[in-house]
């Protein structure tokens, strides 16, 4: 069973934990004077960081956690505040006294930390990374997040469903389209309409491409990390042409607020743009193939065992890479019809997550084509119904997770699981042994979300 | 390999206006009077969605080349003229935007990009968010600003 989001709400008077598997749901209610809980994260280590985030929001404490430190309360963040709690309503924080964060180091003669971050030496999101190095080989490492912390749980309290939505395109600005269209699915639910055919071939169609973009800029920036610039300039210049094809069908390069009711496509130009795509990514696996100093970097670096990918729970690519057949557009079935086939690597290495995104580029570019079609079914929402929705997206980085709780009309509690958040996690099993300069190319193999991952 | 140069030369230059246009040339000639030839950046991203980040990895691809203006993004603050700012500035990369600006050596200037550093964009305010209140010389707006966008405000950066 593998663990989708553990989560926590607050009701009247009790506070409530949910369980999501990929099986079933469970729930427990929490005493408000008395917040404990069983702590799940021996069995289900991604847990980890769902526990230490809910005790920071609501003041839940886990019996038996082995790890009860802070995640988005950093050094000069209040501890005494539960931010998430119904009574908490302050827009803007006062900071205490700097309590430093107590990190996993390992001790012993010659052995010596790199702290790396959270303002790295390129053009990227903040994060820190404390390594602790014996000589070149890397040890251990602490990925430590939480530095984008926005709220966008607590900013979207109170709103109408509808007027989230600026905001929920916005979480992480390269699955932007994964995100509207999650909320898309639990909006079509919660007012009982259907989301026509058609229209879901003009919304998964826009998925697709926001993966191939994805996947085209990490094509580039893996081969770059291992010194081999070309790869970048042949790349960024697909993934430019790919951004602009973006710009033209949504008027939008990142395909901002592009999934709605209205949404049509023009298809003879997205398939004349993947057509020609097709050829030129045929050409570069061809060249970089038979690139061998670039292969002398990516294999067996980084490699991320499938018994530990499986007890963390990983989602998306990286998965799929160790061999793990997970991905919600097979979980779904929808997409089969449209020509989808899971494609898997062998050893969840560095290599295998870079040939996979070639070979995802391809499935991509044929699912594209068999959405292409003439729109004339129409629908809108009407008034939203109260209740529970839970909707799950393939994003380009892996399963998106939305929960939105309606109220009086209104959102009373929304919670996103971005597949980053679960990979993050296991990021640093992937590293040991390898050497530091091997960071860099491990990581942008992953490519996982900081904005998505921080909220 | 050959295959390679072949396709290389049969692809040419992709470049927009490479030769370059008056605008670009003014942005050239302004880098060479006031900065001696070059404009470095120092990027920090103070909580944006990433997209902000996206378009200015995408000024160093081909088709926009922003380095043959002399503009370059730089690995420290220390080597920097200007931080470029993003993002809505959160709680907990206050004090670490702060540190950066203060290794900026003097003369500097802060450019912020994207609506977020302005007026949070589409966001609003919450406990988490500070936002952005640096010394700022000069806004470029847009969610997020093309490369295009950028490139001009650069130069409306110049010309203030």
């Amino acid at each position: 069973m593998r663990l989708i989001v553990r989560f926590a709400q607050e009701h009247k008077d009790t506070f409530e934990i949910v369980d999501v598997f990929d099986e079933k749901i469970e729930r427990q209610e929490v005493s408000k004077e008395k917040p404990l809980v069983d702590s799940i994260m021996t069995k289900y280590p991604s847990a980890i960081w769902m526990e230490r985030k809910i005790s920071d929001e609501f003041g839940i404490i886990f019996n038996r956690a082995f790890d009860t430190r802070p995640t988005i309360k950093h050094e000069r963040f209040p501890k005494e505040l539960f931010p998430m709690r119904k009574d908490f309503q302050d827009k803007a924080l006062e900071y205490s006294n700097f309590v430093p964060y107590k990190y996993e180091e390992i001790d012993g003669e010659g052995i010596f930390v790199v702290p790396v971050g959270p303002i790295h030496a390129g053009v990227i999101e903040p994060g820190h990374f404390q390594f602790s190095q014996a000589g070149e080989e890397i040890l251990h490492l602490e990925v430590r997040h939480f530095y984008k912390y926005r709220a966008i749980e607590k900013m979207v309290e109170g709103k109408n469903p509808r007027a989230i939505k600026p905001i929920v395109e916005r979480i992480s600005g390269n699955e932007s389209i994964a995100y509207q269209i999650a909320l898309f699915e639990i909006l079509a639910e919660a007012s009982r309409v259907e989301i026509p055919e058609s229209k879901k071939r003009h919304y998964f169609a826009l998925l697709e491409l926001e993966r191939i973009i994805h996947h085209l800029t990490d094509l580039g920036f893996i081969p770059n990390d291992a010194g081999f610039a070309s790869a970048l300039a042949f790349m960024s210049k697909l993934a430019e042409e790919a951004r602009r094809t973006m710009h033209h069908l949504t008027s939008h390069r990142f395909g901002f607020g592009a999934i709605n009711e209205e949404t049509t496509l023009d298809f003879d130009y997205l398939n004349e743009f993947v057509l020609s795509l097709q050829k030129e990514v045929e050409f570069f696996e061809k060249w970089i193939e038979g690139i061998p100093s670039v292969w002398d970097r990516f294999d067996t670096t980084g490699r991320l065992n499938p018994k530990k990918a499986t007890k963390y729970g990983v989602v998306g690519l990286v998965a799929r890479a160790s061999g793990i057949a997970v991905d919600q557009r097979a979980t779904s079935g929808w997409h089969e019809q449209y020509g989808y086939q899971m494609q898997l690597g062998k050893k969840g290495e560095v290599a295998d997550r870079f040939r996979l995104r070639i070979q995802e580029i391809y499935n991509s570019i044929t699912m594209i084509e068999a959405f292409a079609h003439q729109d004339e079914e129409q629908f809108t929402f009407k008034s939203f119904n109260d209740g529970e929705y839970m909707s799950r997206v393939e994003s380009s980085i892996g399963e998106l997770f939305l929960y939105l709780n309606i109220q009086n009309g209104v959102v009373e509690r929304m919670v996103v699981r971005d597949p980053s958040f679960i990979n993050w996690q296991v990021f640093h099993t992937t590293i040991y042994k390898d050497i530091i300069a091997d960071f860099p190319l491990i990581n942008k193999s992953f490519d996982l979300s900081y904005a998505g991952s921080d909220l | 390999m050959l295959k390679f140069w072949y396709k290389r030369a049969k692809t040419g230059l992709v470049t927009e206006t490479h030769e370059l246009t008056s605008e670009q040339k003014e942005l050239k000639s302004a880098i060479k009077k006031r900065f001696a030839g070059s404009l470095t950046i120092r990027m920090v991203d103070s909580g944006s969605c990433n997209a902000c980040e996206a378009e200015c990895n995408a000024l160093s691809n081909p088709y926009y080349a922003l380095e043959r203006l002399g503009i370059s993004f730089v690995a420290s603050p220390r080597h920097a003229d200007v931080l470029l700012v993003s993002g809505v500035m959160t709680a907990n990369m206050y004090h670490h935007v702060w540190d950066a600006y203060e290794q900026v050596p003097s003369p500097k200037w802060v450019v912020t990009i994207g609506d977020c550093t302005k007026d949070l964009g589409v966001f609003e305010k919450t406990f988490a968010i500070k936002g952005v209140d640096l010394p700022v010389s000069y806004h470029i707006k847009g969610c997020p600003p093309t490369p295009q966008d950028l490139i001009e405000g650069l130069l409306g950066f110049l010309r203030s």
